[in-house]
């Protein structure tokens, strides 16, 4: 960490920035005690949100799908405002709109009503419904409730119409996961309501993308286009959430794209599932292994060489496809890139948030550019995490400066204070909350991850595949290159 | 009117044809099954108490609600949660919330009080809030106060909004003795989006008036304590301001005045009113400056904006003086609504609009959709979740409250002359 000068004059150190990095004298540690997660009643910025938006998220990359909020206006009203600052998109949601009379006699009326309002103004072909903190603790019977939903849109628009569209109830007690296991829940209550096997299995792939941007989505497709398979992306946000602008639209407005119904029925079909999450869409694939012994593998996320490896080995086993000379020459690509920069990015000590398949990807990746990941950090508590980093340490930590770190399931102020005791850190890769983190210790942040809401295009930058990796790859190094070098004069090359 | 309207929403949307206008239908709940565009009753405490720097925020509730918390209105604060989890469901979370209060009191030793805000959470499991603040409080040694506001109370956030000033009110406001300032004023329901607050504050202070209080956009627990002080409460935005200005009328006798910065004409009107009110000479002056610079600043934006149709949806109390300050750019205001007016809001804003313009309440995406596929409006006022959709029909879209500039005043008047004109002539229509 440098300090540089303070701009100040007269102005003592430990006034002008309190929460300072150690280096100053004057500097004040927190109470030893209350700085673990662990110990404390209180968690300090978390980098979690609530497991609502996760399954929302999922909902809206199903096509002609709206999520169904079982509960305030607010939890509907926050997940848009989310999803609208990451995506740059609309994001329709439909609000049960909780009031007291819910909160007291239940959320009965505001589903059956809420459904048949929500089905004569959209017409929508999937309905998921997402329930909230307040719908589970009230213990609304969401089953009985959605019988007497179906029974009403029957009688109302005809047994043909009612029957065409599907409900999808996902139970997600906001108290008990965080976005991460929303999204899984959701992929499992999918596959369960709506999956079927008939006699002939085909060859196509399932893939679980996971918390994963419409960028990101983008290059798995053009892989699988590249190795030549047919594949059903459960969830597909690429075009959902990434929209062409082409007006005059029709209304209702529902953006193109997203994994239509009748594929989503196929899946039980498939050859093989692919969760490229473990923590996020994971018990998707292994329900589907379960229940039609369908092969299956969740994880890792494919970031970096490794992983990517990985993926396209499952592929080619799964399909017996082989894999092609322009994916080869792209992994050609992404190495050579590797050796280009390698001098900027050895021994670099860095420092990794977000949500945990996430993290775990990045790790690895970063091992692999022969940086020293000095602390890791998962926002969501994940069984997993744990393992994963330490398989990645694993094959590099001959090259370790220092030990590395890890928190599951902590805060971030835990991750900060633990930063500002370290003598040496270059860089930060995490999510858009690391901003204050980064600031006050002075180093440069790489935006990865969820959510990303203060820049704008990264929804739409791949960080999976070789290309993913190749662009992850400059945006670390022109990172580290804009903060020590910030123009030509200081270049040496 | 044309719209495809659900019959329970029949008379919340009506359209100007009479003076005095019929209004529309306010104040209800949702119906249940809509894309909505209001928040919650949380939200809208959040919204009022955010800003205050020198209190610990702590949201006893599940992390999420926390979370999307600590996104209103863009602060950098620290955020605390008590990360309700499934046993504390079950068995109750007292203990915990207690332990997090000294908690927090321990990491940030200067904090001047606590405010604890409830969610529905815990407003459904019946949390005893006020018996464990009391016991907290005497042991950390300043106000812990709950913010009950669960988000399932009230139709809207509007009831978040009073909550919270009636948390100021009791625990915050004029807790410290003084005399009265002569000058002094204070300005209720101000938020200081992107300067709003200096704007309105560089003009009281050429009428020789003091600003000593905001609220909330610049209300810390030392200048609310000295709230009491000043002669004059003048109210910007109805749904926080007024009432505390009725309460702060009762507990202290000080007057208020309602008002708005946003135009000309109705900065103008504030400015004469305030000045009347302290008897300042300088008033005139000071108006027919500002109108002059205004006017000439404006003028090569006004061209753009002649004659095309704008479409107004955001809080209730700033739809009236906003259709004005559209009309004053030349635009014709084809819609004024908004997700949680009061009557006194479409009183107003009906009164300023005209005749043939729609006003609604509470209207959701549906609703907004059919109305912009009819009007073809040129431009659309409102917030970040219809923001989005509106650019998806081609329709340049504003975000109030603002992004980039103050919008009260003369100055800021300027800045929304520019926004919109270059809004609405916006190169990537001519492309699409």
């Amino acid at each position: 960490m440098r300090l540089k000068e303070i701009p100040i004059e007269g102005v003592p150190y430990d006034q002008l920035r309190i929460e300072k990095v150690p280096a100053a004298p004057a500097y004040q540690p927190r109470d030893p005690e209350l700085v673990p997660a662990a110990n404390r009643a209180l968690v300090v910025n978390p980098d979690r949100i609530c497991m609502p938006i996760g399954a929302m998220w999922a909902v809206l990359g199903v096509h002609r799908a709206i999520p169904f909020v079982q509960g305030a206006q607010g939890c509907t009203t926050y997940a848009r405002y989310t999803f609208c600052r990451i995506f740059k998109e609309p994001a329709t949601i439909a609000t049960a709109s909780f009031h007291e009379d819910a909160a007291v006699f239940g959320g009965r009326r505001n589903l059956v009503e809420g459904l048949r309002n929500l089905v004569v103004r959209y017409w929508p072909e999937v309905i998921g419904v997402v329930t909230t903190c307040s719908s589970e603790i009230m213990g609304d019977d969401i089953g009985s409730f959605l019988k007497e939903a179906r029974a009403r849109l029957r009688a109302e628009i005809g047994p043909e119409k009612a029957e065409q569209i599907a409900l999808v109830q996902i139970n997600t007690p906001s108290f008990a996961g965080s976005h991460v296991e929303g999204y899984d829940r959701a992929a499992k209550a999918f596959l369960q309501t709506l999956a079927t096997k008939r006699d002939t299995p085909h060859d196509r792939v399932n893939i679980i993308p996971g918390l994963l941007y419409p960028g990101d989505i983008r290059e798995i497709k053009h892989i699988l286009r590249e190795m030549g398979i047919e594949a059903t992306i459960l969830f597909d946000i690429s075009d959902t959430l990434d929209a062409p602008l082409e007006p005059p639209q029709r209304i209702p407005y529902y953006p193109p794209g997203g994994t239509r119904l009748a594929e989503i029925k196929e899946m039980g079909n498939a050859c093989a599932t692919i969760a490229l999450q473990a923590d996020a869409g994971g018990s998707g694939a292994v329900y589907l292994g379960r229940k039609f012994g369908i092969p299956a593998v969740a994880g890792p996320t494919p970031v970096g060489v490794a992983a990517t490896d990985a993926l396209l080995q499952h592929l080619s086993r799964f399909t017996g496809r082989a894999i092609p000379a322009t994916l080869r020459a792209e992994r050609g690509r992404l190495v050579d890139a590797m050796a280009d920069t390698f001098h900027h990015t050895m021994m670099k000590r860095v420092a990794i948030f977000g949500d945990p398949d996430i993290v775990a990807g990045v790790t690895r990746f970063v091992c692999e550019l022969g940086m020293t990941p000095v602390a890791v950090a998962a926002g969501t508590f994940s069984k997993r995490f744990g393992q994963e980093v330490e398989a990645a340490f694993a094959a590099y930590r001959d090259l370790f400066l220092d030990t590395p770190k890890v928190f599951n399931g902590s805060d971030l102020f835990e991750f900060e204070e633990y930063l500002k005791t370290l003598p040496r850190l270059d860089l930060i890769i995490g999510n858009s909350k690391g901003v204050d983190i980064a600031r006050e210790l002075e180093v440069p942040l790489v935006r990865v991850g969820f959510p990303i809401y203060d820049r704008f295009g990264y929804q739409k930058r791949p960080i999976v595949g070789y290309r993913g990796a190749e662009l992850l790859l400059y945006e670390i190094v022109n990172a580290l290159l804009d903060y020590r070098y910030p123009d030509d004069r200081t270049q040496q090359l | 009117m044309p719209l495809e309207i659900l019959p329970s929403r029949r008379g919340h949307a009506v359209v100007k044809e009479s003076d005095p206008p019929v209004l529309p239908v306010c104040g209800q709940p949702t119906v249940p099954g809509v894309i909505s565009e209001r928040a919650c009753a949380f939200y809208g405490a959040r919204w009022v108490l955010a800003p205050i720097p020198d209190v610990i925020h702590l949201v006893h509730g599940p992390v999420g609600c926390a979370y999307y918390g600590r996104n209103v209105r863009r602060k950098g604060y620290r955020l605390f949660s008590t990360n309700l989890e499934e046993r504390d469901v079950v068995f109750g979370a007292g203990e915990k919330l207690y332990r997090a209060i000294l908690e927090a009191c321990t990491l940030v030793p200067d904090a001047r009080a606590v405010l604890v805000y409830a969610t529905c959470v815990v407003g459904i499991t019946g949390e005893d809030l006020p018996g464990i603040c009391k016991r907290a409080a005497r042991v950390v040694g300043r106000p812990v106060v709950p913010v009950n506001a669960p988000g399932f109370c009230g139709a809207s956030q509007a009831a978040g909004h009073d909550i919270a000033a009636r948390v100021l009110l009791e625990h915050f406001i004029g807790k410290e003795a003084g005399e009265p300032v002569e000058n002094g004023v204070n300005l209720l329901g101000e938020f200081n989006v992107q300067g709003d607050l200096d704007e309105i504050e560089a003009l009281l202070e050429q009428l020789g008036l003091k600003l000593i209080c905001a609220i909330s956009g610049r209300a810390s627990v030392a200048t609310m304590a000295q709230a009491h002080r000043a002669r004059l409460n003048i109210v910007h935005c109805r749904r926080t301001g007024h009432f505390l200005a009725e309460g702060m009328r009762e507990k202290f006798g000080i007057p208020y005045v309602k008002v708005s910065f946003f135009g000309i004409e109705e900065t103008a009107t504030a400015l004469r009113v305030i000045g009347q009110f302290f008897g300042a000479t300088e008033v005139e002056e000071v108006i027919a400056q500002g109108i002059r610079a205004a006017k000439v600043a404006a003028a090569p934006f006004l061209s753009k904006l002649g004659g095309k149709r704008v479409g107004l949806f955001f809080g209730a109390s700033r739809i009236g003086s906003m259709a004005k300050a559209f009309k004053e750019l030349g635009m014709d205001v084809v819609l004024a609504g908004s997700q949680f007016g009061c009557q006194e809001d479409y009183q107003e804003a009906g009164n300023k609009v005209a005749s043939g313009t729609v006003l609604v309440d509470d209207a959701h995406e549906r609703e907004l959709l059919e109305f912009v596929t009819y009007r073809q409006p040129h431009l659309w006022v409102g917030g970040t979740k219809e923001r989005f959709l509106m650019q998806k029909l081609g329709i340049p879209f504003l975000v109030f409250p603002q992004e980039n500039d103050p919008f009260a005043g003369f100055r800021g008047f300027v800045n929304l002359a520019r926004q919109a004109a270059g809004l609405v002539s916006a190169p990537v229509w001519r492309l699409t």
